[in-house]
């Protein structure tokens, strides 16, 4: 993986109930991942398009201290929606399906 | 009461358990994990199989519970008042669900408790081996409880005035028809069709199927007033 690093920012989880937590780069790059082999990407192209759509994320968070775990997952759609809308569709809908 | 429509009762009580959500949301759910860490494809056949033989074996198990424990209170014939009781619970559920049973917003989230959301939501990402996923089909059968006790009840009633043979039948009818949308959505995602097609499709359903579930409910409830309250409180005023 190449993603790119970035300064700590931390993540306001859902509702807030949660502790926050510091951003991982890791952790997005594998649900973006996840999301596009789930919608049947080919393990190549969903690296490739998981990077891109990691380091678009980091270069919004370089001028935040910190985001919700909500904000980081539509920015990170709406990036993925460029490459692969169904995969975008799917990352979005994860958290409403049941 | 005849045998033809103690069967199309049962049927169609069965196909609107069928048109309630939650455990083809988790199937999707747990299919789109399984897919996304790439899984082997027998591995996700053998997940999906799982988790349609649990949700299976609760319904049959409940809905044999609920017509035993309903045979050892009344016998082969249930009291009238069961019946109209039955039938309220099953308008106010139809109700319900035309009101409650889909959160506002988007996506197909249900309006069950949301620990319960969770724990399946969590679940489901976990499930990794074919018992597991079995629990998780009889975990989202039990969740569903709230909505599809009507009308598993309402077969129970049904079904204790049928010989053992139809008992049986009935049983198996029942579990089979309320197990179709889970065999079609496996059939689905084993052929090979992509999960966002398949949910795209069910969010730009759902409203229609709310309405089919709810209206489904009416309309069994109202059969099931008129068949057993008013028939058999008018032909009973008319032997005096």
């Amino acid at each position: 993986m190449t993603t790119t690093q970035t300064k700590a920012i931390d993540i306001v989880k859902r509702s807030g109930k949660r502790p926050t937590e510091p951003f991982n780069s890791d952790k997005l790059h594998h649900s973006v991942r996840a999301a596009l082999l789930s919608v049947r990407s080919p393990e190549g192209e969903a690296e490739i398009t998981a990077v891109a759509v990691t380091n678009a994320v980091i270069l919004w968070l370089e001028t935040k201290p910190e985001v919700t775990s909500h904000d980081l997952r539509r920015v990170a759609s709406a990036h993925l929606k460029k490459f692969h809308p169904d995969a975008a569709y799917l990352y979005e809908q994860h958290r409403t399906i049941i | 009461m005849t045998l033809t429509s103690s069967i199309a009762i049962i049927v169609f009580a069965a196909l609107i358990h069928a048109s309630f959500q939650l455990s083809v949301s988790v199937l999707t759910l747990m299919s789109g994990h399984a897919i996304g860490k790439r899984a082997r494809h027998a591995k996700l056949l053998r997940l999906m199989t799982g988790f349609t033989a649990g949700a299976g074996t609760m319904t049959m198990l409940l809905v044999a519970f609920a017509a035993y424990f309903l045979s050892s209170l009344y016998g082969a014939r249930a009291p009238m008042i069961l019946w109209a009781i039955s039938c309220g619970v099953l308008v106010g559920v139809g109700v319900s669900v035309w009101k409650f049973y889909y959160r506002p917003g988007k996506g197909t989230s249900l309006w069950v408790p949301r620990g319960v959301a969770k724990y399946l939501h969590d679940r489901s990402k976990t499930t990794h081996q074919s018992a597991e996923a079995f629990s998780l089909g009889l975990s989202s059968v039990t969740a569903e409880l709230l909505f599809v006790a009507a009308p598993m009840v309402v077969s129970a009633l049904v079904l204790i005035q049928l010989s053992p043979s139809w008992q049986l039948l009935g049983i198996g009818i029942y579990t089979v028809i309320s197990l179709l949308p889970l065999l079609i959505v496996g059939a689905l995602i084993g052929g090979g069709h992509k999960l966002s097609q398949i949910q795209h499709w069910r969010e730009s359903n759902k409203n229609f199927l709310q309405f089919v579930a709810g209206g489904g409910l009416l309309v069994l409830g109202a059969y099931i007033y008129v068949e057993e309250v008013i028939t058999a409180t008018v032909t009973a005023a008319g032997g005096r």
